[in-house]
């Protein structure tokens, strides 16, 4: 069913981590993202794995549930590993066919590929995990209005992300609705050729967009009517403020940064 | 409070070469006084210019002559803008279009935040507002888990949180359940009540106007009537002549006049009706025990129960069979949901069936399984006999023959024209030229649109008129059975009679089996021959009307209600009058009241 996907997998808990500002969060991930890709030994990646199951146990999510997050990317996991492996040209060849060779370094190379990988959508995926969409939101507005100065709508885009969150539950389950509907008049949309495909989805596309912007019009004069002229002089509700354990969040991850380069130097 | 000085709004419609194709006045030299507390109804028909008048005391649209001021600013100053949005806060009619946060507390803050209101404040408002329209509860959820009563509750205290001292509700109720109304229009009676905040209220449902302290009738642009509902409502005829209906007891009381009761003008509730005809009998001497004497036929035997034809006699025509069937949704999910538990039911030829149910018991889900939409997970369904789950069974011959037209059907139009887009079912089933454009005419006659509609764009049309489109579609197709779900849903009273009175033609002359799915029990009473009550899924009542309403109880149970005529005779039971369980339509009621009243005139 179309109307069972969730956007954003949030999963609703009280650790310390799912509290923290979601600036700090953002920030960690992106130094996370930045130090799987600054040393290519094993102690690094595996200090990197350690301190995110480390994490991981904090945040309190169940660790099935980070797994059933790895299915969508199962399929790319698999063909960059089986890529490394044969394509690898290394020195202990153990095995080779045409073009395709079997080596000790394919093997290493697979492996390790295939690690960093799982890292980095654990560790990326952890933050939405613990940070609701709104936040998430928020935090990027607040992170990045400093880029304002330079005529970048930041607070446009946020807000548009909000109301794309609202949204897309709504528009799927109309899609959805849509769908029903002209099959009841006989649509086939999965009949004939690419052409005939595509002409099927006329009769979906059209009503869709025809809903999308009635609903965008209401959207934008219910908004209006609320007063709403842009970022400017807004409050918040929930304003975010650094608190003393988000310092604390900003210097773990200075010193894990700082112990990533030296296990690089040294 | 709010002043409009003759206003007047036209909606000018340009080609693409800025040329004016059409003007439309939508305002026409209105002016309009309302004070500060004051409840006040705008009633008018689709299209009368009620809710252009509401944008403009929003000061969303601006009038082209004349001024509207609202607590002495003029509409037109730019400089004024967001403080008259603030004062005349505006809540819309789609309850999912106005909610622009993915948190309820979030959407409610939406507008203080935009007013600059520091955060400590923002937090008590939201708060109170919340917890003024009995939402507090329900704060940290996502507006999408909410019903669409709850939905326009949160809109309203999302305008309550920016503390307006007027709140214009333009049509809230349109898109909702009655449950959805009654919490609607009950929160919007408590906040002017209890804060003195002033109401202004745009419907077309007579029901929700009583409530109010004036009523202003609104017609092609122009305010053509205005008073308290008791002087409005007297006006029955004139009324019905602007397209719109007066609530029940002033029907009924206009009716009984009619037949020559000495009945007061000016009856809204049922309860001021019960004491007239109690005045009544007590001038005439009448004793309501020995009333049960007269006309016994009306109340006295059950009308005959509904009989299903046998399985094997029903298997040789044109009929559908629901045997033992189950359905989940959602199977191995958190969300699992048993939606239809062990239904069995049959449908004949030329049958107008009602189903009845309240949001989310399953009637949906039925009506998809009629044709093919979903498979049942347990149980069979026969079509003509034939089992349509059953591997090369046509779905596509099984959808032109029931067809199926959801609610709001006007939303899945997109050709051209509104002959493409009724020609678009029967294209589909590869019927000849010929005949897809014979089909295609007559069922576009046959829904009573214009001849001078088939090469219009179908966006161009009415609300009405688009919906019509969209049955016609169906009905191009030659179906045997014709499903149709809330068909009358968002329309005015003349909008949804003469849709209805279509349907039932529709099913006595072409002998299409008709499935009538409704929230109201009026058009239920009115014009089903039997009617289905589902409830969390399972099939609690399948029989004639009059039958399933006399268990008034048991549908209260389930969030349902019985028609107002219904109600009101069971009322008039419990004042000593001779009880008749079987009537619900208002006619049967006023022949009984008659009978009994001058009935002993004559003796």
């Amino acid at each position: 069913m179309i109307r069972d996907i969730t956007i954003g997998q949030y999963y609703p808990s009280d650790s310390v981590l799912h509290r923290l500002d979601p600036r700090v969060k953002l920030f960690a991930t992106m130094i996370y993202v930045i130090s799987l890709f600054l040393d290519k030994s094993v102690i690094a990646l595996g200090t990197a794995a350690i301190i995110l199951g480390l994490v991981i146990v904090v945040s309190k999510v169940p660790l099935s549930y980070i797994v059933r997050g790895l299915k969508p990317i199962l399929f790319l996991l698999l063909f960059s590993c089986v890529l490394n492996m044969f394509f690898t040209r290394g020195e202990t060849v153990w095995w080779q066919w045409k073009f395709l060779t079997l080596s000790e370094e394919g093997l290493y190379n697979a492996g390790f590929m295939g690690a960093r990988l799982v890292l980095l959508v654990v560790g990326s995926s952890l933050m939405t995990f613990t940070t609701t969409p709104n936040q998430l939101t928020d935090g990027i507005e607040k992170a990045f209005r400093p880029l304002n100065k330079l005529h970048l709508p930041v607070h446009e885009f946020a807000m548009m992300m909000s109301i794309a969150l609202r949204f897309i539950p709504i528009l799927t389950e109309e899609l959805d609705k849509i769908m029903k509907a002209q099959a009841a008049r006989c649509a086939g949309f999965e009949e004939g050729n690419l052409i005939e495909k595509a002409k099927g989805l006329v009769p979906i596309m059209i009503p869709l967009f025809v809903s999308a912007i009635r609903r965008a019009n209401d959207l934008a004069l219910a908004m209006e009517a609320r007063c709403y002229r842009g970022g400017e002089g807004r409050t918040k509700l929930y304003p975010l403020y650094y608190k003393k354990r988000d310092y604390m969040g900003y210097g773990c991850i200075l010193l894990y940064l700082a112990g990533m380069i030296a296990l690089k130097v040294l | 409070m709010i002043k409009a000085e003759h206003i007047t709004f036209e909606y000018i419609r340009r080609d693409e070469e800025q040329n004016v194709v059409e003007i439309q006045t939508a305002l026409k030299d209105v002016t309009l006084h309302i004070k500060k507390g004051e409840f006040v109804a705008i009633l008018g028909h689709n299209g009368s210019g009620k809710s252009t008048f509401a944008k403009h005391v929003n000061a969303i649209l601006t009038p082209e002559e004349g001024s509207l001021y609202v607590n002495g600013m003029d509409t037109k100053e730019l400089d004024k803008l967001y403080e008259i949005r603030q004062n005349a806060g505006m809540v819309f009619q789609n309850p999912d279009n106005q909610i622009i946060a993915t948190v309820v507390e979030e959407d409610v803050a939406f507008g203080p935040e935009n007013m600059g209101v520091p955060t400590g404040t923002i937090r008590d408002r939201v708060k109170r507002s919340l917890q003024a329209v009995n939402m507090w509860h329900r704060r940290k959820d996502s507006p999408n888990k909410l019903s669409g009563g709850q939905k326009q509750r949160v809109a309203i205290a999302g305008i309550m949180a920016m503390e307006p001292e007027c709140i214009v509700l333009d049509e809230p109720t349109a898109m909702l359940d009655p449950a959805g109304r009654w919490d609607v229009i009950h929160t919007a009676k408590q906040l002017n009540q209890e804060k003195g905040i002033t109401i202004l209220l745009i419907t077309h449902n007579m029901d929700e106007a009583i409530e109010a302290d004036r009523v202003v009738v609104m017609s092609s642009g122009e305010v053509v009537m205005g008073g308290t509902p008791k002087e409005i409502f007297s006006r029955v005829e004139e009324l019905n002549r602007l397209g719109l209906e007066v609530p029940f007891a002033t029907r009924m009381a206009y009716q009984l006049q009619k037949a020559g009761l000495a009945i007061a003008s000016g009856v809204l509730t049922e309860q001021e009706l019960i004491s007239e005809l109690n005045r009544l009998a007590k001038e005439k001497g009448i004793d309501k025990n020995a009333l049960k004497e007269r006309h016994p036929q009306y109340y006295r035997n059950p009308p005959a129960k509904y009989q299903s034809k046998g399985a094997e006699e029903l298997m040789k025509e044109v009929s559908l069979i629901f045997n033992h069937v189950g359905y989940r949704y959602g199977t191995g999910t958190l969300y699992e949901k048993q939606a239809l538990k062990d239904v069995n039911l049959t449908f004949t030829k030329g049958e107008f069936v009602g189903i009845v149910g309240h949001t989310g018991s399953g009637k949906s889900t039925l009506i998809q399984h009629m044709n093919g939409l979903l498979k049942p997970d347990e149980g069979t369904i026969y079509f003509c006999g034939q089992d349509i789950s059953e591997k090369d069974y046509s779905l596509k011959e099984l959808r032109s023959r029931v067809g199926l037209s959801f609610q709001y059907p006007e939303h899945q139009l997109f050709e051209n024209t509104v002959y493409e887009d009724v020609a678009y079912g029967p294209k589909n089933l590869g019927w000849a030229e010929l005949k897809i454009e014979k089909n295609s005419f007559d069922a576009i006659k046959l829904v009573g649109l214009p001849d001078d509609c088939y090469d219009l764009s179908p966006f161009q049309l009415s609300g009405g008129q688009k919906r019509r489109v969209a049955i016609a579609g169906i009905l191009a197709m030659e179906p045997d059975f014709l499903v149709l779900d809330e068909p009358t849903a968002g329309l005015d009273p003349k909008g949804r009679d003469e849709i209805l009175g279509q349907v039932a033609n529709i099913c006595q002359e072409r002998g299409i089996t008709v499935v009538l799915v409704s929230h109201s029990m009026e058009d239920i009473a009115n014009y089903v021959d039997r009617m289905i009550v589902i409830d969390d899924g399972e099939i609690r009542y399948n029989d004639v009307p009059e039958r399933v309403f006399a268990h008034g109880e048991e549908l209260r149970e389930m969030g349902l209600a019985v028609p107002k005529v219904t109600d009101f005779m069971e009322q008039i039971t419990r004042n000593g009058y001779p009880a008749c369980p079987y009537v619900i339509r208002e006619q049967e009621a006023v022949d009984i009241i008659v009978s009994w009243f001058l009935g002993s005139n004559n003796r």
